[in-house]
């Protein structure tokens, strides 16, 4: 009995620490959610009331050959960004693993891109990726490369411009990745090398499987990163040239706030939300088969 | 020691940043006390935005004193989306100035405020104003919007380069003291004007359709074309009118490679600088507004002055005073034997937003700018001509747009185009400004671009009209 | 609402709850629990990883370094081919031009960004405290179950949420006497209710806390809350400021947010300002523009110096731990 009441007590704190965030997930969260889902069968264009369409925006949707291009456009950029930025940090984090004089300066300066705020370096990157005055086809002119890509003026060359603004970037996954480094324990790298293990073996069977849990990790953020890119494309390209980099949130965003179908809008918000369930579940089911957790 | 450079630097950056949050710049700054308060957003920013704000300030000290009314002018970016969302959130400006192609849209959706029992109070009427712009102010059959400044589309170019360049224009078989006539024409001048460098790349470009870009939307009205059907409701993108108009616009992309016109771009300066291509003298012909003339002034006086002072010139006879300028305005050429004088007459336009607070009172404003004395003062700082019906002499002789009057025939000319009232407007100008930019960049040709411009676009509307039907019916 | 959560910044370790006392050399985030390889490597190989770490410097700064060449050049001087790697004339001007051709606009930005960034990190790190404490130190039924689906709404982009919560907050000022859009309150009320990773965050530290502690004041008859403020907190410091600092990075990061929910030009953070630069005629004035941006990422770079040393003190001295 006196169990019992001590655990509704017990039960009872929690949930008044908890509270502030129950609160705030039940109306920022589950509330929104559910709205979406209901406006999904809406037409709600804010200044009228809604009404009821049932499965119009859906099928709508699947009509669009704007909505198939955000998507694939998005897709495109995940495939632009994801391995190569995985590759990339890891290998910067690998350097940054140094044991090198100053190496902590190394350190700061890759991690610094990362805090900048994203318009701030839209702003940057749009400058250096001028096609005529920028420093990259200066620099590209200097080296003997007669005609230098359009960059965010072609669209050949435009999405390919942000993966590798997206790049300069990546400082706080590195940092990430480095952290990850030097919790592999000492011990496995010494009998590794006993074993006779060059330095690439021993990163193909020491490092990755034991840092394979941080990668899991940053693999999840990076695509809900993805998913989610907006503010970098708005600002330097808006979209284009001709919807080269019009990405899934911005349609979104477009639909909503320019267009104000609102229903419209929140139809595509769910789409947004099964597709990142879809893909971490995809992740976390594989990654019993790659990831490596060290007894901790 | 670390330490202390620590301490030093965080203490460098709080005490600018309290100061900031606790004595830095609030909103309410000047606004005399007693006064109601009238919110107008504005698009303009540069020599436009001055200009408008001294004809706000002397409302805000003549009528505005009298009737405690005290407008304040806020310039807006992205002015359209930024009034729409304002509105939806119920926190909309009094007055927004918007374009005319942002007034079906927003009437379609219940945005703005009807203006039809005011402008009867204040005495305005259909024969205020030029037919193109009263027209485009309504949506089925009301009125939503006034005019602010008209925006009528014309051919500049550049009087010098075409005296420098003579010799090689009469080869070619055409006249240096006069503009092109024909679309033919203008090709025909853009390839003799159109210089290149020693690597190939554009040093100077006759006339580029891509410059400035605004217009593609429209440039189907000089070949005779239509956007949409308004009777059966269709949009009429692939009739050959409107095909033959995307060709001219790739036959540039074809002559000069896309990759050398995006470069030329890239390199521009800023329209609102002495870096604008027109000025420096990079693009001979431009298809552009009357406010050109203003601009000009502004960035590159040289080129408005070539022999005498502008205070002098102003007093001569037209005739002579445009001899005073470099740059010289004919009417945009059309691709139709026949068909002349054709623009496209658009505008920028007061609006009040559904839910502003102080809509009497805005209105009052607006019908002080649309009088035709303040109309005339405005219009002539901008050096655009003017919406209204009854022009003074004066206003055409003293315009510091020598060429004012080419702009008043084309306003009042039966071939004046207005953008069609299509409840989805911004879809169509992003559909077609997103399928004139492939079409220029080679990516699609212009029949297949305007084909699935139409399909879309139609599929888009016949959408629209279908929920309109059940919005009828649920009520 | 942050586009992206900054949930990338954190050290694994953090992510597991081992804060090593070893301070070790000062580095910017984990300590050196031991890096590959034994003895000092061969000069060659270390010559390479030098040039290495140079050349990929060399990526990071040169944007910031063109950034601040150019915000020096006049507007033809940086439009002018082929550039110029000094600014001639030295147009340090640029930056009292940006106050006064916009007007007070640059600092109104700037106010309105450090309002609600004070007013995110505080309710951040309060309530993120507050529910972290309950998710570490108090156990009771479904405690699992709340704290898994707590991680799961990390993964929900903002974009999923901010139509509804658009329409909520409208409808919320319509029918309460309290305005929402067209005001600061969406941007940062909702973080008074505790923002996912920071709790994430914050209860991986609390577990480290030895529940010793906890019950010796228990026996001495103190409330939970007062195990909370009194014991617990001051123990949280490093970690406190953390979340804080992560917290104001995000805020100061913020485009969308602002973007959806602020209207009226007066109220635009330093993010949408700077996007409004851009003028909508084509072209833009580069030079001051790219001075502004200069001025909206020197707060942080200066930032992240301090912090960087505080951040590792603060692990570095959590006293229970080791």
């Amino acid at each position: 009995m006196i169990r019992w009441r001590n655990e509704i007590k017990q039960t009872a704190k929690g949930l008044a620490f908890l509270s502030p965030w129950l609160i705030g997930f039940a109306v920022f969260m589950a509330l929104p959610i559910g709205l979406s889902l209901y406006l999904s069968f809406c037409d709600y264009p804010l200044l009228q009331p809604p009404v009821f369409v049932g499965l119009r925006n859906y099928h709508a949707m699947l009509h669009d050959s704007v909505f198939w291009e955000s998507l694939r456009n998005t897709g495109y950029y995940a495939l632009l960004t994801l391995p190569a930025g995985m590759i990339i940090a890891i290998a910067a984090a690998l350097l940054l693993n140094s044991r090198v004089r100053g190496i902590s300066i190394y350190r700061a300066i890759i991690f610094l891109p990362s805090l900048v705020p994203l318009v701030a370096s839209s702003m940057v990157w749009l400058w250096l990726f001028n096609s005529r005055l920028g420093l990259i086809n200066t620099l590209l002119r200097y080296m003997g490369v007669a005609h230098p890509p359009g960059w965010l003026t072609t669209t050949r060359w435009a999405m390919p411009s942000l993966a590798i603004m997206s790049f300069w970037g990546l400082g706080n996954t590195v940092v990430i990745y480095l952290a990850g480094l030097q919790d592999v324990p000492k011990e496995l790298y010494e009998a590794a090398e006993i074993d006779g293990a060059s330095p690439a073996r021993q990163l193909w069977h020491v490092t990755l499987p034991g840092i394979s849990p941080v990668i899991f990790f940053n693999l999840i953020m990076a695509i809900i990163g993805v998913v989610q890119n907006f503010t970098v494309p708005y600002v330097m390209t808006q979209g284009g040239p001709d919807r080269a980099t019009y990405l899934f949130t911005m349609y979104l965003y477009d639909n909503a706030f320019s267009f104000l179908h609102m229903g419209y809008a929140s139809a595509m918000a769910w789409v947004e939300l099964l597709i990142v369930l879809i893909l971490t579940a995809i992740a976390f089911w594989s990654s019993r088969h790659w990831v490596h957790y060290q007894g901790k | 020691m670390k330490r202390m450079l620590k301490n030093i630097g965080f203490v460098l950056l709080l005490i600018p940043a309290l100061a900031i949050l606790f004595f830095g710049p609030r909103q309410q700054a000047g606004v005399p006390k007693g006064r109601v308060v009238v919110t107008y957003w504005e698009k303009w920013t540069g020599p436009e935005e001055q200009q408008m704000k001294i004809i706000v300030d002397d409302f805000n000290a003549t009528v505005g004193r009298k009737k405690h009314i005290f407008v304040q002018f806020v310039s807006m970016a992205d002015i359209d989306k930024k009034t729409l969302i304002a509105t939806a959130a119920g926190v909309p400006p009094d007055i927004a100035g918007l374009w005319d192609n942002d007034i079906a849209q927003f009437a379609s959706l219940g945005a703005l405020t009807p203006l039809g029992e005011l402008a009867r109070q204040h005495g305005i009427t259909s024969k205020t104003y030029k037919k193109v712009y009263w027209r485009a102010c309504h949506y089925h059959g009301r009125l939503y919007a006034l005019v602010s400044t008209p925006a009528d589309i014309a051919l500049f170019y550049n009087k010098l380069i075409f005296k420098s360049d003579a010799a090689k224009l009469r080869a070619a078989g055409l006249n240096p003291n006069k503009a092109p006539q024909t679309i033919h024409e203008l090709d025909a001048y853009a390839r003799v004007l159109t210089k290149f460098g020693p690597n190939g790349q554009l040093l100077r470009a006759g006339f580029l359709p891509t410059e400035p870009g605004w217009y593609f939307p429209e440039v189907f009205f000089w070949f005779g074309g239509h956007i949409w059907n308004a009777k059966t409701r269709k949009f009429t993108l692939t009739s050959p009118e409107d095909i033959a108009a995307y060709r001219w616009i790739a036959s540039y992309s074809k002559w000069l490679g896309p990759n050398a016109i995006n470069s030329f771009t890239s390199a521009q300066g800023n329209f609102e600088s002495a870096q604008n291509p027109f000025m420096l003298g990079t693009l001979a012909m431009e298809q552009q507004g009357p406010w050109m003339a203003n601009y000009i002034y502004s960035y590159d006086k040289r080129f408005s002055t070539l022999h005498c002072s502008y205070a002098k010139a102003l007093v001569m006879p037209l005739a002579q005073r445009r001899k005073n300028y470099g740059w010289a305005v004919a009417p945009f050429p059309s691709a139709v034997p026949g068909l002349k004088d054709v623009s496209y007459c658009g505008f920028d336009a007061f609006v009040i937003p559904r839910g502003a607070k102080h809509v009497k009172q805005a209105f009052t404003f607006i019908a002080y700018v649309e009088s035709q004395p303040v109309m005339e003062r405005l219009c002539s700082m901008m050096s655009k001509n003017s919406p209204l019906r009854k022009v003074s002499k004066r206003f055409i002789e003293r315009n510091p747009n020598p060429y004012i009057d080419v702009f008043e025939k084309l306003a009042s000319s039966p071939n004046a185009r207005g953008l069609p009232q299509i409840p989805i407007m911004p879809q169509v100008i992003d559909e077609l400004n997103t399928e004139a930019q492939a079409v220029a960049l080679l990516e699609r040709t212009p029949a297949r671009a305007l084909q699935k411009a139409q399909n879309r676009l139609q599929r888009e509307y016949d959408s629209y009209e279908h929920v309109q039907k059940l919005r009828r019916a649920e009520k | 609402m942050p586009e992206k959560l900054p949930v990338n910044m954190v050290s694994k370790d953090l992510l597991e709850g081992n804060f090593p006392a070893t301070a070790g050399e000062s580095v910017d985030r984990a300590t050196p629990s031991g890096s590959a390889g034994g003895p000092t490597p061969p000069i060659g190989r270390r010559l390479m990883t030098h040039a290495l770490l140079i050349g990929a410097s060399l990526i990071a700064l040169v944007p910031f370094l063109w950034l601040l060449d150019t915000s020096f050049k006049t507007e033809s001087t940086a439009t002018q081919y082929p550039p110029s790697l000094i600014p001639d004339p030295f147009r340090w001007q640029n930056y009292v031009n940006l106050f006064s051709e916009r007007q007070y606009h640059m600092l109104l930005w700037a106010r309105n960004s450090l309002t609600i960034a004070v007013l995110v990190v505080l309710g951040t790190t309060i309530s993120s405290a507050f529910v972290a404490y309950g998710f570490a130190k108090i156990r009771f039924r479904g405690r699992g179950i709340l704290f898994a689906l707590m991680l799961s709404t990390m993964m929900i982009p903002f974009p999923v949420t901010m139509v509804s919560m658009f329409i909520i907050f409208k409808w919320l000022g319509d029918h309460t006497g309290v305005a929402w859009l067209g005001t600061f309150r969406p941007l940062w009320v909702p973080y008074w209710f505790g923002s996912a990773f920071s709790i994430f965050l914050l209860r991986q530290f609390f577990i480290t806390i030895p529940d010793e502690l906890s019950e010796a004041a228990r026996i001495d008859g103190c409330s939970e809350l007062g195990i909370f403020f009194r014991i617990i907190l001051p123990l949280a410091r490093p970690a406190l400021s953390v979340v804080a600092l992560f917290a104001f990075l995000a805020v100061w990061n913020d485009f969308l947010g602002p973007l959806v929910y602020l209207q009226h030009s007066h109220q635009f953070t330093l993010a949408l300002g700077l996007e409004a630069f851009q003028s909508q005629l084509g072209g833009s004035q580069w030079n001051l523009l790219m001075a502004a941006s200069v001025l909206v990422v020197l707060p942080v770079v200066i930032l992240f110096f301090i912090a960087q040393r505080t951040f590792i003190e603060g692990i570095a001295t959590t006293g229970i731990k080791g």
